[in-house]
């Protein structure tokens, strides 16, 4: 039984796990849906009741029924590395191999429906609350005056992209932002707006949960660190992620987060306070981990590996992974 | 029309480097010129930014 890994060529990352996966002797194949068709191919056939499928690519060949899992990695868009791409050749791509492997009896890292629906910021902050866990006050609107009530409220906000992605034309780059205190909240007219209240933080810290598995690093704010430095991707800090135990009413909490999610992959990022609370930040359904592992020693790759190889029984299409609550 | 957000936006730093490593489609993995796995390389990995937070955000939603 295969291991298919849907992603980038360039995704190193990726290969952390393609190599704990070739030093157990699983057999994966790797593909960017980029490349199909072309360096890719695939051929699924409807015959009498049944289903016979095949994904090719790099020299291998691999029969849908044949998959134990599929990591929905870091995917290219189907059909843009053709020799004639087209929008209509990518809806058709993508039909063709997401439709044929959603009925497999593959377990997926992520289930690609669920991923999509996971990748809302503001399902994920609902979903949170509903999880048990602290969210901090948050605004999303396209009304100034809902922005300037909400900012005399919580007069220490920062603001981030409601989607978490970056503007591309041209690049450029969005991190969370501290607002000052007399801000003109007018442009928030111009488009959905998300405003947070801003957490003093003590440290950040990053749950890479792996099925029933949580790997959590903290990454501790330095005494002298600028208010204004709010986002950890951007902050001159050296400290570095260190292992820390995670209380159980958070696991509790991350585990059925994931459940409700249906995800079998999440890496969730919090901010600690003064007073030891763990706010949600929020939970990217593909959040990079090697960063982490090379810091903290961790074995992320090691159980993605792991869970990916699993063998478990058939019990129909399109089954998620199944998370057990930790206690 | 600037979006609220937008006036909290920098220049992306320009990340164009040719990496020294390239995907071995046998292996199904990026290589060094060597043939060592290029993601073992912490040193190198660490240099690039090639697995961090930040990495893939262009192309990607999830951080």
């Amino acid at each position: 039984m295969t291991v298919l890994i849907l992603t980038r060529e360039q995704d190193v990352t990726a290969d952390l796990v393609v190599a704990q996966l070739n030093r157990t002797g699983v057999p994966v194949v790797r593909v960017d849906p980029a490349d199909l068709p072309g360096q890719v191919a695939l051929s699924g056939e409807y015959v009498h009741g049944s289903f016979r499928g095949h994904l090719s690519a790099g020299g291998r060949l691999v029969s849908m029924s044949g998959l134990r899992s599929v990591w929905l990695r870091r995917p290219g868009v189907p059909a843009t590395r053709t020799a004639e791409p087209s929008a209509w050749l990518t809806e058709e791509s993508s039909q063709a191999l997401y439709g044929m492997l959603r009925g497999t009896g593959a377990r997926w890292m992520n289930d690609p429906d669920a991923a999509r629906r996971a990748r809302h910021k503001p399902w994920q902050l609902r979903h949170a609350q509903a999880c048990g866990l602290p969210v901090p006050a948050t605004l999303i609107t396209t009304f100034p005056q809902v922005a300037r009530d909400f900012a005399e409220r919580f007069p220490d906000l920062v603001v981030k992209p409601v989607s978490g992605t970056h503007p591309q034309e041209p690049p450029r780059t969005v991190p969370t932002s501290r607002i000052a205190p007399d801000t003109d909240f007018a442009a928030v007219a111009f488009g959905p707006t998300l405003l947070q209240r801003r957490i003093a933080k003590t440290a950040d810290l990053r749950l890479t949960v792996v099925g029933d598995r949580v790997l959590a690093a903290r990454k501790a704010v330095p005494s002298d660190a600028h208010p204004d430095e709010v986002d950890v991707r951007y902050a001159a800090s050296t400290a570095p992620w260190q292992p820390v135990d995670v209380p159980a009413r958070t696991a509790t909490a991350v585990h059925s987060y994931l459940r409700g999610a249906e995800l079998a992959y999440g890496a969730f990022d919090f901010v600690e306070d003064a007073d030891g609370i763990w706010w949600f930040l929020e939970c990217n359904q593909s959040g990079q981990f090697g960063f982490v592992e090379m810091d903290t020693g961790q074995p992320i790759a090691r159980t993605i590996a792991d869970w990916l190889a699993r063998e478990e029984p058939e019990a129909g299409p399109r089954r998620t992974g199944r998370i057990r609550a930790t206690p | 029309m600037r979006l609220f957000v937008l006036n909290y936006a920098r220049d992306t730093e320009q990340l164009e480097f040719s990496a020294p490593y390239t995907y071995d489609s046998g292996l199904q993995l990026n290589v060094l010129a060597d043939g060592r796995i290029a993601a073992h390389d912490q040193g190198l990995m660490r240099e690039l930014g090639a697995t961090t937070s930040t990495a893939g955000s262009k192309t990607h939603f999830d951080d």
